[in-house]
């Protein structure tokens, strides 16, 4: 078997996930207490709306036939209407994934950008005072709590100094990109916390590995040990950790949304949650645990890339 | 070898820790004792006053001292760190263990169940489920419940999987022992200290959770001392009374660095990476 | 001895602790002529790779320093060379090959590409050029199908081939001296012996002078020139080949050579085997008149292993065991031998009903597995126990000596338990472990002491049958050897039967009666060890016998063809 096949065969593997995320989420919106047409439709509802919603999702039926309704309509692309934005739940998303995709992209750009040279900085000096500096920034940085520190970036970045903009989302590409730069940022500093700890680590070991020995004992200079040798070895390992750690940073994206105002889905997805919008909700929670599976397939493809040991 | 040094840096590195976690544990613990105003007292006569000898940590915009509501907010962040990890670690320690050394069908069940609560990103869930039981610390514990475990299953169920074929594993089965004796004295000891460990960055993680959580008005409710609605509180006054933002977000920086030291020492001496 | 390529002297290593310094290597003097082969031999711990580490100044820790002493080279002291310049010596005059070729080979880079870079670094041949070279060098040490292996990834050949591949790498870079760090030590006999050819030719070929270092003296009687002993960090002993194998001036060369286990043969083969042959005699139980009733019957036994992948249609597995037949009868010393993957294994594990079957038949003591699984595995607790290959490993790491003990006592529940303590010292006496010992953990114990507690455990089961799985395989040789005569002596007076499963021949030769040959999970041969070892009837057993390094130059050891490489 090719080593890439696993590209063909494990999009089949999705399907039992895809289902049981769509299972969670149906269960999710039925825990709800109370009548649950009344609680799609909100306060203001018909007698007549909520009868429609009734025969639409099959609201009198078993359970079971519910869900089957219910995957009979998401397999039509419906997701139900928001009450408060009165447009059908995907379409709404849909104008919403474009700041939140952005800035998951700048967030993780500009994180293997801190991470990677500060991580070589730190391995290549193990034990002398420049790594333990490092490692104390890292170490305290992992517990700088995003919201906290967004809030602290506007005030140093956008108040004191007013060089980017305060919050919201601009039209043209430089007005967007300037918007994202401090909520990238924020992530970033966070997101590059949890890498460089990892990727130091492993350059760590494999500058102390049987490959670098073996390579200095060659007389390789140091900077071929680590550039050729020691930096790719060690960032196989860490394309697995950002794809773990993107759940996280997906959860990040609806703090810092709601922080800076961006329009994205983070936002739309704490505005519904008070708003009771619970369709929203769902909605919301499926699309991103879908991009969650396919970041993670992904990172599949780039760990089997960047490792030809690796089989799937 | 350079055993000691390292031996000694270890060691500093956990007393650093267990005197900042110590610290607030002890400050939560007396916290009526030496806060020096009553946190919810509202002092119309000094509203947002910046960090002077009286409020060391200034005031907020409706006259109440921000270090005695830190003080008292250590409180709620402490015990929403202990309790958010503390049952996750149980029950996944269980699942895991048992996934791990059972297998066959009940492994590959709660294998697609972890898939499928991997899934979806973690403050999404706990948000959703948050906002169908309704905002406060109860909801957060469910939530935290409900989806925490997943870790430690994962890291529990490996650790078992590695060691169900080490050798002395091997040897307990063809000395008679029976499963429960393999599984709880033989695998189950030589496999926590991957979760121990895990459980220090864990609670740093549960901490910002739940501090994001009430920072975005699910959580902890006003007018109780939180830190991280503290934080939500002086967002409006960014601009002209920064400390009121400022501290109560620096403690929970500190207390996170606290934890995160206690975990690397442990990780460290335990021979454990992440 | 024309001028020395190489000259230590008085080279003294210190590492700093914190009970101050510990002297590593003590004031080693040796010297190395041009084209010669300089065997280091030495147990773990004497300090033999960390000399040659520090001739090319590759330390293992900062805390470890040279103190004293010089490496004179081509008129210069390595010692006093800058980085830079020993950048200059490393390699391209001083080129090391490794014990594990496959940590040490850059899993992410084509071996070609790991051939390349050398040759363009140290020789600044261009692109194409040092690929050119690469191929040739792959071929020269035997590689079948250079240019299409040059695109393959190291996990992609066998141990042989890897160190083959690691060879050519250090080649690349042209250097005058070698310095080959156990080598051979974690192949396979036939595959040694094919590396071991490669290394003298390669001496031959291109004038390299060689440092083998070795823990084996077959090794070094096999193919070196001149040996050095060393111990705790001192050369003890230093001369050519022949004299000081035939007369060792040092007690610990002598005691190194009588651990060693060589292949007894006619009666030329000296006065250093007669202990282990004494021993082995006197080791042998009385001929059992009456053929009492199989305590182990293994018929046809088949193990596949499902192998990951094959989500569709058809599911892969691989066999380990394909159709084996055997009898072991009460108080018989089997020896299972074989190379690695030949299932033996696998076949111990079968035997105490660890593994699943998948056909076939295992019965013991006249109960079979598969038929009354409940009874015969009861059975097989009681009165069975394995000792493994990992003396660390094998143990709980967190319970002392005596915990383990105590509980295998009080599950097996042969012993009352106001007794246990005491059959706990009684056990310890029996493996002559010091009871000091006893409330240690493994980690706190050698290798050997811990062994010894294996053995104690599988003994505390008070078993008919010790299955022995590599169990002397991670040791150093004295230790071995004093693991090997305990187990004669507990066979001799416990009536055990004893399955002692081994790579090493030579070992089995010397403990057990009857001896199974496998290869690739079948039975190639079976009989009593004296006939089997003398005559071989099959062409791979005697391959097997042949590639053994013997102690004694004169006789020499044969390397089969090259493997043939898996595609």
């Amino acid at each position: 078997m090719h080593r890439y096949s696993f590209i063909l065969m494990r999009p089949l593997q999705f399907v039992p996930v895809v289902f049981g995320v769509s299972l969670i989420t149906f269960i999710l919106v039925r825990m709800i207490p109370g009548d649950p047409a009344r609680v799609l439709l909100g306060a203001r509802a018909t007698p007549t709306a909520i009868a429609n919603i009734r025969a639409q999702f099959g609201l009198d039926e078993p359970l079971w036939l519910q869900y089957l309704y219910f995957l009979r309509n998401l397999a039509n692309g419906e997701m139900g209407m928001s009450i408060v934005y009165r447009i059908d739940v995907l379409r709404l998303i849909g104008t919403r994934i474009e700041p939140t995709f952005a800035l998951i992209l700048c967030s993780v750009l500009l994180s293997i950008l801190i991470a990677v040279p500060l991580a070589a900085i730190a391995a290549r000096n193990q034990g002398r005072p420049v790594d333990h500096a490092i490692r104390f920034v890292s170490t305290f940085g992992i517990g700088f709590p995003p919201f906290w520190l967004g809030l602290m970036l506007i005030m140093l970045l956008a108040v004191r100094f007013p060089i980017f903009p305060v919050s919201g989302y601009g039209e043209t590409l430089g007005d967007k990109l300037a918007h994202l730069v401090l909520p990238a940022l924020t992530i970033a500093l966070s997101l590059s916390t949890v890498l460089l700890r990892s990727l130091r680590a492993a350059m760590v070991d494999w500058l102390k590995s049987d490959v670098a020995t073996a390579a200095r004992a060659r007389g390789m200079p140091e900077s071929i040990v680590f550039w050729r040798h020691v930096l790719p070895n060690s960032i196989a390992p860490t394309i697995n950790l950002l794809a773990v750690n993107i759940g996280w940073l997906i959860g990040g994206t609806v703090v810092i949304e709601s922080i800076f105002a961006l329009p994205g889905m983070g936002q739309l997805l704490v505005r519904a949650i008070f708003s009771r919008d619970y369709m929203v909700v769902q909605g919301i929670a499926m699309v991103f645990a879908c991009a969650t599976v396919l970041v993670n397939f992904l990172a599949d493809i780039a760990t089997v890339a960047a490792d030809p040991r690796v089989k799937l | 070898m350079s055993a000691p040094v390292s031996t000694q840096r270890v060691n500093r590195t956990l007393i650093a820790g267990l005197v900042i976690v110590g610290g607030f544990v002890l400050a939560a613990l007396a916290a009526p004792l030496i806060a020096p105003y009553d946190p919810i007292f509202q002092d119309g006569a000094a509203r947002i006053q910046s960090p002077s000898l009286a409020h060391p940590f200034g005031t907020d915009n409706f006259g109440r001292d921000i270090l005695s509501r830190i003080i008292y907010g250590a409180r709620v962040d402490l015990q929403m760190a202990v309790i958010g990890v503390f049952f996750p670690l149980v029950i996944g320690t269980v699942i895991g263990a048992i996934a791990g050394f059972f297998g066959g069908l009940i492994d590959a069940v709660l294998m697609r169940l972890i898939d499928i609560i991997l899934a979806f990103p973690f403050l999404v869930l706990m948000l959703s489920i948050i906002a169908i039981l309704g905002p406060g610390l109860s909801s957060f514990y469910i939530a935290m419940a409900l989806v925490g475990w997943v870790s430690y299953a994962r890291l529990i169920r490996a650790q078992i999987l590695v060691l169900k074929n080490a050798d002395y594993a091997v040897a307990a089965v063809s000395l008679g022992f029976s499963r429960p004796r393999v599984l709880f004295r033989h695998l189950l000891p030589n496999s926590v200290a991957g979760s121990l460990v895990f459980c220090m960055s864990d609670a740093v993680l549960v901490l910002l959770s739940g501090a994001a959580i009430s920072y975005l008005g699910l959580g902890v409710q006003p007018p109780t001392a939180e830190w991280g609605i503290m934080v939500a509180e002086g967002q409006a006054f960014l601009s002209q009374a920064w400390w009121i933002t400022l501290f109560p977000g620096l403690s929970i920086v500190l207390l996170a660095f606290g934890f995160s030291m206690i975990g690397d020492a442990l990780g460290e001496a335990m021979g454990v990476h992440e | 001895m024309s001028a020395p390529l190489l000259s230590i002297r008085d080279l003294s290593v210190v590492v700093r602790g914190d009970q101050g310094p510990r002297t590593l290597l003590d004031r080693v003097s040796l010297d190395l002529a041009p084209g010669e082969i300089l065997g280091l031999v030495g147990e773990s711990g004497s300090g033999k790779s960390l000399l040659c580490r520090s001739l090319v100044q590759l330390l293992p820790s900062r805390a470890i320093s040279v103190t004293q002493g010089e490496v004179r080279m081509g008129g210069r002291d390595l010692l006093a060379l800058s980085e830079a310049q020993m950048q200059q010596v490393r390699g391209a005059e001083i080129g090391m090959i490794f014990q594990n070729p496959s940590s040490h080979l850059d899993p992410l880079m084509r071996v070609g590409d790991q051939i390349v870079e050398g040759l363009r670094f140290h020789r600044r041949l261009d692109r194409a050029a040092a690929k050119a070279e690469a191929i040739a060098l792959m071929g020269q040490v035997g590689f079948t199908d250079p240019p299409r292996q040059f695109a393959a990834y190291p996990h992609e050949f066998s141990g042989g081939m890897r160190q083959r591949a690691m060879i050519a790498v250090a080649l690349a870079c042209d250097p005058k001296i070698l310095i080959a760090d156990e080598p051979t030590t974690a192949l396979d006999v036939t595959i040694q012996a094919q590396i071991l050819r490669l290394l003298m030719e390669l001496r031959e070929r291109r004038g390299l002078s060689i440092i083998l270092i070795t823990h084996d003296l077959g090794v070094v009687a096999q193919t070196c020139d001149r040996i050095a002993v060393m111990r705790q960090g001192r050369v003890v002993e230093v001369g050519d080949k022949r004299a000081l194998l035939a007369r060792p001036a040092h007690a610990y060369t002598r005691a190194l050579i009588a651990s060693h286990p060589s292949m007894p043969v006619t009666n030329e083969c000296s006065e250093v085997d007669d202990q282990a042959d004494e021993a082995k005699v006197a080791s042998l139980p009385p001929p059992s008149a009456v053929p009492a009733r199989p305590l182990v019957e293994i018929d046809d036994l088949h193990i596949r292993y499902p192998l990951p992948g094959g989500l569709f249609g058809r599911r892969r597995s691989f066999s380990a065991v394909k159709g084996v037949s055997l009898q072991i009868r009460p108080g018989e010393t089997v020896g299972i031998v074989g190379e690695s993957g030949s299932g033996k294994s696998t076949l111990a594990r079968a035997m105490l009903g660890l593994t699943p079957i998948a056909d076939g038949h295992v019965t013991f003591d006249g109960v079979t597995l598969r038929g009354q699984p409940r009874v015969a595995l009861a059975k097989i607790r009681h009165q069975a126990a394995m000792v493994f290959q990992d003396p660390f490993n094998s143990l709980n790491p967190r319970l002392t000596i005596s915990q383990t003990l105590t509980e295998v006592l009080r599950v097996q529940g042969k012993v009352p338990s106001a007794a246990i303590p005491a059959r706990v010292v009684e056990l310890l006496a029996l493996v002559e472990l010091d009871p000091e010992l006893a409330g240690r953990r493994p980690r706190q114990l050698s290798g050997g002491q811990c062994q010894r507690a294996g053995i104690a455990r599988a003994l505390a089961v008070d078993p008919r049958l010790i299955v022995a799985d590599e169990c002397v395989a991670a040791l150093d040789v004295t230790i071995q050897a004093q693991i090997v005569a305990l187990f004669q002596r507990l066979v001799k007076t416990m009536e055990l039967t004893l399955v002692f499963i081994a790579h090493d021949l030579a070992i089995v030769r010397h403990l057990c009666e009857r001896v199974v040959v496998m290869h690739h999970g079948r039975i190639v041969e079976e009989g009593p060890c004296a006939e089997v070892f003398e005559r071989p009837r099959e062409a791979y057993t005697a391959a097997l016998i042949a590639a053994i390094p013997d102690i004694d130059p004169e006789r020499r050891l044969l390397a089969p063809p090259v493997e043939k490489l898996a595609s």
